[in-house]
């Protein structure tokens, strides 16, 4: 009983910030002269009004789901993980050029090109974890200023050295993977692929990782009280280059299943703009860090977002409205985040 | 009467905190409110002092009622507390800490000399000196006390709610603590006095209060009791006076010779510290805190690099070794702050529990949690903590009861060496009574423990040897025999032992 009024209180915030988005986004719809009662209704079939919708909003949920399962996991561990989107971009790059030239079958190079990603996103926030434990550099602001470096490093190579000069399109791209290391659709037509299964599988398994295991739970004391961890006997160095390399792994996880399972080549921007890594960090935010909440909370990010083409399509309402939503649910989570973000200074003070 | 809090009951949900309480205030008089941990005195206080308000019942000032939505409230009706852990500013002046929230102005100016003179008048006023232009955080324990005292003063207070208050002071500073307390009731300021210490409440309380599970068990004048019946009235039982068996040294547990940590400030924090603790025998280190005792704890226990020196723990050099490898090879640690090193607020009672015990309570990195509960469960029956539930958050255990928790925690590894700082800071005395024991037994089982305390009367009744420090040596040796507290007091301070 008592456990589940807990549950019920954790739920609250989250559901008041959606509730609350909603609002504000009717208001603006008001504004703008549309019907919100039409337009919501429309949002909610362009999200999952068919089984076509349904599948377009989870395939644009799995990076996301992956990218804030890693963000979620340097949370617990006390670590601000800011840098999802470098991450997440050297991983995609790195697939891309094991999967275009690594010898081998099918197969292998699909694996190999996964672990690839996973590596490259891993030592790129392991990095930035070195330099905090090393010269006491401030994570939050590295993780963010690697974002830049990983980024253009990226959009450097397929401009220049991996460019494919094969077509006639000049686009900053690498060439299109062979179509034997693609991952596999999981319906015949749809965009949803197996990157989503990971994702899923991930989720479930960074659950139960830190709620049953030594490792989880040192994690999370670290995260709740790192004098007490390392009272306790817990290596604060050395768990935090082991949380950033997971929670980077994450992130290059996602880029490597989007270049396999959507793109099937690194195409520069392709994963920046839709902003994958700044969602995923929200769906942390807004799930409070729970891995299985972050899945969900990234569903719902994604069904916003595909929601607000479906709206945009059918109304005269301009897919603004959606990004307003969003908006709103950013400035909830992050008072919440702020305020406890002080606390931890405070008590660490 | 002052002040009246007339049948005030407290519940969260199913938990009764405060259950039909009556107390009463006279205009200059010192009431005590004493009880175990968690007997619900805090609550009360934090009702009178608008922190929360009461489920039923209603308080009365001067004979009207009134309620207080906060804290300012509260001070507007001239009540003022201070807390246990002081709330100053440590980098600004003792002046600013005083004045801060009603500021003497010169135009829109802050106005520095007035605040100055404003302090040092009041702290004339109520014979408690203090500089005006001192950095709060240059002043010992004792003087902030007083900044705060001060503080509340100006801000107008006519009640004063002191929770715990000599806690942290030095015995000198105790006794100026309780001087100025019986001067300023006798200039008709009201004091409401929380404290574990039943020998101050007889020497300063005119009334005292006891709660226990949240009810009143009796109201009398101090003059008419003593320190056992109030004992007995917390408790609910007659104390058992521990005694201690001969002691039985055995072989060298805990070896430091020649430790030194110079630290950042020009100061060395430890100087060529040597000791030794062996089985069977409880080592005392008496002295003012500050003087390097959490230095040399957190040398000892790996937590902090040292400089020159070697840490021998059984025969094995483990000086500069990790924590986790030296907790391995026979530590265990009650750390002196228990907020600060000894749990995470936020994590729940078992999983604080599961501090430094993993390894016996996994197979291949899964851990085993019923085994987990099991073992909590027995510490909560044991050590009588009181707990909503084994998943309950620690932040809403009492401080006694954490502290049960973590003693509880430390006791269960069985290690062979056991550091005890500050092992009874802010426990009520029947937890006191109990992790004595605990401490006596760990002894008695051939156990080598390192207590650190400031409280004398605890160094005095369990260690074998004391040693004293202080400003980072150890200045002296003494038998626990034939020590004598005058002795102790005189070398925590500084002075030269007489013969």
């Amino acid at each position: 009983m008592d456990k589940l009024v807990q549950f019920g209180r954790s739920l609250m915030q989250p559901l008041l910030a959606v509730i609350v988005g909603l609002a504000a986004g009717a208001i603006a719809i008001v504004i703008v002269g549309g019907s919100v009662m039409e337009t919501y209704a429309e949002m909610w079939k362009g999200a999952f009004g068919s089984f076509y919708f349904l599948t377009n909003t989870l395939s644009r949920a799995t990076p996301i789901i992956l990218i804030g399962l890693g963000v979620a996991l340097a949370f617990r561990a006390g670590f601000f993980n800011m840098g999802s989107e470098g991450q997440m971009v050297l991983g995609a790059l790195s697939a891309a050029v094991t999967a275009i030239y690594l010898p081998g079958s099918g197969l292998v190079k699909l694996i190999a090109a996964i672990i690839a990603g996973i590596i490259a996103g891993g030592i790129w926030s392991a990095f930035a974890g070195w330099l905090d434990a090393r010269f006491r550099m401030n994570l939050l602001i590295t993780t963010l200023l690697l974002n830049y470096i990983a980024t253009l490093f990226a959009g450097y190579m397929v401009s220049y050295p991996l460019k494919d000069r094969t077509g006639s399109a000049a686009m900053a791209q690498t060439v299109m993977l062979d179509q034997s290391v693609w991952l596999p659709k999981l319906f015949k037509g749809m965009s949803l692929h197996a990157g989503f299964i990971l994702a899923v599988v991930g989720a479930i398994l960074l659950f139960l990782f830190m709620r049953y295991t030594v490792k989880g739970y040192e994690i999370r004391m670290l995260g709740g009280n790192p004098l007490f961890a390392s009272y306790g006997g817990v290596q604060r160095g050395k768990m935090m280059l082991i949380s950033m390399f997971v929670s980077g792994g994450f992130a290059g996880l996602a880029g490597s299943v989007e270049v396999l399972g959507t793109q099937y080549r690194y195409l520069d921007g392709a994963l920046t703009s839709p902003g994958y890594a700044w969602s995923g960090i929200m769906a942390t935010l807004l799930a409070g860090s729970h891995p299985l909440g972050t899945a969900v909370a990234a569903i719902l990010l994604a069904a916003l977002q595909t929601g607000g083409m479906g709206m945009e399509r059918n109304t005269e309402v301009p897919l603004e409205v959606s990004s307003i939503i969003q908006a709103v649910l950013i400035l909830f989570v992050s008072a919440k985040f702020t305020y406890s973000f002080i606390k931890r200074k405070k008590a660490r003070s | 009467m002052l002040l009246q809090m007339d049948s005030i009951t407290k519940s969260y949900g199913s938990v009764t905190a405060n259950s039909q309480v009556q107390f009463s205030l006279n205009r200059g008089e010192i009431h005590a409110l004493v009880g175990e941990n968690g007997a619900g005195k805090t609550t009360l206080m934090r009702i009178l002092y608008g922190m929360e308000s009461p489920t039923s019942g209603e308080i009365l000032l001067d004979g009207k009622a009134v309620s207080f939505a906060s804290p300012a409230d509260a001070i507007k009706h001239r009540i003022g507390m201070v807390h246990q852990h002081f709330m100053l500013f440590p980098t600004f002046t003792i002046a600013e800490n005083i004045v801060i929230g009603r500021e003497p102005s010169k135009g829109i100016g802050f106005d520095r000399k007035a605040a100055a003179a404003e302090t040092e008048r009041i702290g004339k006023l109520y014979g408690m000196p203090v500089d005006p232009w001192k950095k709060v955080a240059d002043c010992s324990l004792g003087m902030q006390q007083r900044v705060e005292i001060l503080k509340v003063l100006y801000q107008g207070a006519e009640v004063i709610i002191l929770d715990e208050p000599t806690g942290v002071l030095t015995p000198l500073e105790v006794k100026e603590l309780l001087v100025a307390i019986k001067g300023l009731a006798a200039q008709g300021k009201s004091f409401v006095l929380i404290s574990h210490k039943l020998q101050e409440i007889m020497e300063v309380a005119d009334r005292v209060t006891v709660l226990r599970d949240g009810k009143v068990t009796g109201t009398v004048d101090a003059k008419d009791t003593n320190a056992e019946d109030l004992s007995r009235l917390m408790v609910g039982r007659d104390l058992i006076h521990i005694s201690r068996n001969e002691a039985s040294r055995g072989k060298k547990v805990l070896e430091v010779a020649g430790l030194s940590i110079k630290g950042a400030k020009t100061k060395p924090v430890l100087t060529n510290i040597s000791l030794h603790v062996d089985e069977g025998e409880i080592v005392g280190i008496a002295g003012i805190s500050g003087n390097g005792q959490s230095e040399l704890i957190q040398a000892i226990s790996g937590l902090m690099k040292t400089d020159h020196g070697v840490i021998k723990l059984l025969g094995q050099d483990v000086t500069g070794a990790s924590v986790g490898s030296i907790r391995e090879r026979g530590l265990a640690h009650i750390p002196e702050d228990r907020y600060q090193w000894g749990v995470a607020k936020d994590a729940t009672v078992t999983e604080n529990g599961l501090m430094g015990h993993t390894d016996r309570h996994q197979k291949l990195g899964i851990l085993n949690g019923s085994g987990i509960r099991g073992m909590v469960s027995e510490w909560v029956s044991r050590f009588g903590i009181k707990t909503g539930s084994l998943s309950t958050k620690a932040q809403f255990l009492s401080g006694g009861n954490l502290q049960k928790l973590i003693v509880a925690r430390e006791l269960a590894q069985h290690t062979p060496f056991l550091i005890a700082a500050e092992p009874t800071r802010g426990v009520d005395v029947g937890a006191m009574e109990i992790i004595h024991g605990e401490l006596l037994k760990k002894r008695d089982e051939k156990g080598a423990i390192l207590l650190i305390s400031s409280e004398l009367t605890e160094i005095l009744k369990l260690s074998d040897r004391i040693l004293i420090m202080y400003e980072g040596q150890i200045v002296g040796e003494l038998d626990a025999e034939s020590a004598t507290e005058e002795q102790i007091s005189l070398l925590m301070a500084g002075g030269k032992a007489v013969g």
